[in-house]
């Protein structure tokens, strides 16, 4: 009841406050009139009354603030205030606000990237129940595809489904190739990301249908031909997603009808979104990883390919659950290999790994830390720079806060006002760097090809506003106490000339100045060494020219391997005959594409003995290879077209190859292979060069013809252009569309293109640490700019008496010059421990450049100094040019 | 001579006025005050004004604005229930203490 009086009484104030004065009044007035009937002069009596009453200003305000609202008005008032003192110090607060938002947007921008890549729940029904599930490593004797970590067989798969004692579901899933794949919704062939997955799927993710159904245990036991598609890419294709409903699409070449929209915000559990899945089929087209091997997923016990999720039941722990599964996955893992380990194997563990963030990001989690830090310094310094911003202006208002105390305001109300002036600035900050945030993001999920939709969500929304509230707190509360100890007699009667009373402030904002370049050097000293790994990255020789390489991956639909082999023959003929086309091959896996085929080398028809590393990488090549690469050959000959499936099993070898299974002896007669069944003669040597990326260390190599190791459903097709390559590309694209219509070109980029991209990760670091290092150069020269300034204006009275005494005005500059020069050496004293460790935290994304690279620190020092110079020359010169008199005067 | 009221009486005196009196604007209450204590209790006569817009908001007493016998305009305060409640309360217990120094005061 209180409560509703106080509100109407809040509501109208105004009419309230005109009805209490009326009230008074008349309470004056008829006091006025009594005293004149008891005989007093018209004046005195007013007087009287007037004196009886009481202080009726001080009554109004006692008798408002018996409603309890008067904590509302002080605010109000410090807000009105607040705006004023901003609104008057435009320039101040325009600067104060920019900067704190570059430092806000930055970091809120790279954490929304991290939250979702790392941290992210999937959107999902619980997701704290749903795990991924981890393996050590697959069983000896066994095969893989995918990342061994995560691979399982599908009669692990089998076996472990039905563990309902502390699963509450297992999903399984499996890429149909190991890059998009080629389906047709309507009339053109497109390339999508499409699984295989167990029935069980959505049900067991708690992923509901937008329209349609989910895929059931049905589809799965009876391998229908149902997809179910998400819903971007049904609205991409559809226009309208539910559209998608009942509309035929040929995966692979084989007919499905859509039966589903997954819900709009599931984009799969990949790190890429999924466009598609479909039950596990039983067909070679739709094999595992589109692998053209004999054996399916489903009938090689052995091939451990699939990827699995785990629902536990409520209340189970992980632990709990690891412990329930792993006798069972161990007997399912070594039952097909002859029911146990090897001798001296370690026994295959499994473990779940909670499933937060996208799944493949793990390389990605140093590289974010860094650019999180990295960004997190920036904050720093750019805090940092309002506050000497701040810290100026108040110590300019000194007197304002002096006459305040003096005339009795309160210490509180002081330190209030000052707190609502940096909650002010730091959230119009916030609001402004939540929109730089949004770009930043997109930018940067645009820099790092990562095709996910980092939105600001809960998590990133709370780790704003707590850097936020840190900040304002810093602001407020710093300053306020500094200011409200100033001392009230001197500052009154005294003003800039006595330099001795802020002495301590002073100190205090020129270690904050050094700290700052303290960071700035770390800052300087990272992006130094990441842009001279970048270069470095750019400078290594990859073995042969990329310039003009064009390479598109083409994936016929064609079982029979002497009809594939007449496909690919027609096509190179084909291709050839491209005016801007010079030369044509073909390759299993993409060089730099980041895969390869890693197996036992067997030369002469054994594993080498007396090596520590048998390892053998090789890939499957078409006629012409090391012509069309460019890749020097050193002895013997190319791969041609009479290397077919008929002809006689040839390899050509590399030189690490020869020097480090043969000796270095003539490596022509021997034989090479990746099987013990087969052997393949050596017919050519070629130079070392670089296949999965950029990064690679000169590797034992072998290539076989094609036509000779069982096809491949998806091959690369490798062209050397006359000219830029992506200048032949469209007349490719029609070449191939005459000869095969429903075949997508996949992937088609420059060779040059592939190689950057698997140095992308060091090509983001160094251009994000660029804009950051360039970003704190400007703040920190703006701040070392500010403190100098002050002290200069300061010292305005000094610098004339200088003068007027007949000091040099050189020596003035020389005098300002070398308070930065210090502030700069005292910042290079701090900075150059802390360039030690961080450095060393960087040691392992570098490449041709050590952590303490001399030239990288070096730079970074000079750097600093010249900041230091530049920031200091201005104001020094300004006291240079000081004319004596006026200073004198000034005060 | 006059004395000031003891702080925290103001209240129940006005309460007390209100009810004998009804209807009442801040100047007459003020008045009345004086005139029943034959002058001895003055109202510090401005401290009226934040005391009524206390009991306003709990509520003890409603006011309305109406005419003076001159015809002016003036807020008129009436007793509420609530108002009639807490002046029984506080005119009991200041009876009782009051009582009860009175007999400490007495004691031969």
């Amino acid at each position: 009841m209180n409560l509703i009086r106080r509100i109407s009484f809040l509501m109208s104030q105004d009419r309230q406050r005109r009805e209490l004065a009326e009230e008074m009044r008349l309470h004056r007035e008829l006091r006025a009139r009594q005293l004149r009937g008891h005989g007093l002069e018209h004046g005195e009596a007013s007087q009287t009354a007037t004196r009886l009453f009481g202080n009726e200003t001080l009554l109004k305000e006692k008798a408002n603030d018996m409603w309890g609202w008067n904590w509302l008005e002080d605010l109000g008032r410090d807000w009105r205030q607040t705006g004023r003192m901003l609104a008057a110090n435009r320039g101040f607060a325009a600067i104060a606000i920019l900067t704190l938002a570059l430092g806000i947007g930055a970091n809120t921008g790279i954490f929304t990237v991290t939250n979702a890549l790392l941290l992210q729940s999937l959107p999902v029904a619980e997701p704290q129940q749903l795990y991924r599930v981890n393996t050590t490593r697959m069983p000896d004797g066994a095969g893989n595809t995918g990342n061994s970590r995560t691979s399982f067989s599908d009669y692990v798969f089998d076996h472990l489904r039905g563990h309902s004692a502390v699963l509450s579901s297992l999903v399984a899933y499996v890429p149909l190739g190991s890059n998009k794949i080629s389906v047709r919704a309507g009339t053109l062939p497109e390339e999508v990301s499409a699984d295989m997955v167990s029935g069980n799927f959505f049900s067991g993710l708690g992923v509901k249908a937008a329209c349609g159904r989910i895929l059931s245990a049905e589809d799965e036991a009876a391998h229908t031909p149902f997809a179910e598609v998400s819903y971007q890419y049904a609205g991409l294709r559809f226009g309208e997603p539910c559209a998608a409903i009942g509309k035929p699409m040929n995966i692979k070449g084989v007919p499905f009808t859509i039966v589903g929209v997954a819900a709009s915000n599931f984009k799969g559990v990949e790190r890429n979104p999924t466009d598609v899945w479909i039950p596990f089929q039983v067909r070679p087209e739709l094999n595992a990883w589109g692998s053209a091997g004999k054996d399916y997923y489903s009938s090689s016990p052995n091939w451990w390919c699939m990827l699995m999720m785990a629902r536990l039941k409520s209340g189970v722990s992980k632990a709990a659950a690891e412990a329930a599964l792993n006798p069972p996955f161990q007997r399912a893992a070594y039952e097909p290999l002859g029911g146990k380990p090897r001798q001296g194997e370690r026994p295959v563990r499994l473990s779940l790994v909670p499933a937060r963030g996208i799944d493949g990001s793990a390389s990605l989690k140093q590289p974010l830390l860094i650019v999180q830090v990295m960004v997190g310094l920036l904050l720093v310094i750019a805090c940092g720079n309002v506050l000497v911003l701040l810290s100026v202006r108040n110590a300019s208002r000194a007197r304002e806060f002096c006459v305040r105390l003096a005339l009795g305001g309160s210490t509180g109300r002081l330190i209030r006002q000052l707190l609502a002036e940096s909650v002010v600035l730091v959230f119009a900050a916030t609001a402004l760097g939540l929109v730089f945030a949004v770009s930043a993001t997109r930018a940067l999920s645009r820099w790092a090809e990562l095709d996910i939709a980092a939105t600001p969500d809960g998590t990133v929304l709370w780790f704003t506003l707590l850097i936020s509230v840190a900040a304002a707190l810093a602001f407020g509360v710093g300053p306020a106490f500094s200011a409200s100890r100033v001392a009230i007699a001197d500052s009154i009667k005294n003003s800039a000339a006595t330099a001795h009373r802020d002495r301590g402030r002073v100190t205090a904002g020129n270690i904050l100045t050094a700290v700052q370049l303290a960071l700035c050097l770390v800052l300087l000293t990272g992006t130094g060494l990441l842009v001279r790994t970048l270069q470095n990255l750019q400078h290594v020789n990859v073995g042969f020219p990329t310039g003009g390489l064009l390479v598109f991956g083409i994936s016929p639909q064609i079982q029979d391997q002497g009809k594939a082999e007449a496909f690919y023959r027609d096509l190179i003929v084909k291709l050839r005959a491209v005016p801007q086309v010079r030369s044509v091959t073909l390759m299993g896996n993409r060089i730099a594409s980041g895969w390869s085929n890693n197996t036992d080398a067997y030369v002469d028809g054994q594993t080498p003995k007396n090596v520590d590393d048998t390892m053998l990488r090789w890939n499957d090549v078409g006629p012409d290879f090391f012509t069309t690469l460019g890749i020097p050959l050193l002895a013997g000959r190319d791969f041609n077209e009479a290397d077919t499936s008929a002809s006689g099993p040839v390899a050509i070898v590399n030189r690490t190859f020869v020097k480090h299974f043969l000796h270095g002896q003539n490596a022509l007669g021997h034989t090479a292979s990746f099987t013990g069944r087969k052997a393949f003669s050596i017919v050519g040597v070629v130079e070392d060069s670089k296949y999965s990326g950029v990064e690679e260390d000169p590797q034992s190599m072998a290539w076989f013809p094609y036509t000779q190791v069982g096809y491949s459903r998806t091959l690369h097709v490798e062209l050397r252009t006359a000219g830029p390559a992506m200048a032949a590309l469209p007349a490719v694209r029609k070449a191939v569309a005459e000869f095969a219509p429903d075949l997508a070109l996949l992937q088609p980029r420059t060779q040059q293109a592939e190689f950057d991209r698997s140095i992308s990760t060091e090509i983001l670091l160094a251009r994000l640490s660029t804009a950051f290092a360039v970003l704190a150069v400007i703040l920190v020269t703006i701040g070392l700019y500010g403190t100098i300034s002050y002290s200069v204006k300061r010292r305005t009275t000094e610098v004339g008496i200088r003068l007027a005494l007949g000091a040099e005005r050189g020596s003035v500059v020389w005098m300002i010059l070398r308070s930065g020069i210090l502030l700069s050496l005292l910042g290079l004293a701090i900075g150059m421990p802390l360039v030690f460790v961080s450095s060393r935290f960087l040691a392992s994304l570098l490449y041709g450049v050590t952590p303490l690279d001399p030239l990288s620190i070096a730079g970074a020092a000079l750097g600093i100094l010249a900041v230091a110079v530049l920031a200091t020359g201005i104001p020094a010169r300004r006291a240079a040019a000081i004319d004596p008199l006026t200073a004198l005067r000034y005060e | 001579m006059r004395q000031e009221i003891p702080q925290g009486t103001l209240d129940m005196l006005i309460l007390r006025v209100l009810s004998s009196r009804g209807s009442l604007h801040g100047f007459e209450i003020a008045n009345q005050i004086q005139a029943i204590s034959e002058d001895v209790l003055r109202v510090e006569e401005g401290s009226l004004y934040p005391a009524l817009q206390r009991m306003l908001m709990k509520g003890w007493v409603t006011a309305e604005w109406g005419k003076t016998a001159e015809n002016r305009r003036a807020r008129y305060y009436q007793l509420s229930k609530a108002g009639s409640r807490q002046l029984a309360d506080e005119m009991s217990r200041y009876t009782q203490v009051s009582a009860a120094i009175g007999r400490i005061l007495n004691l031969a």
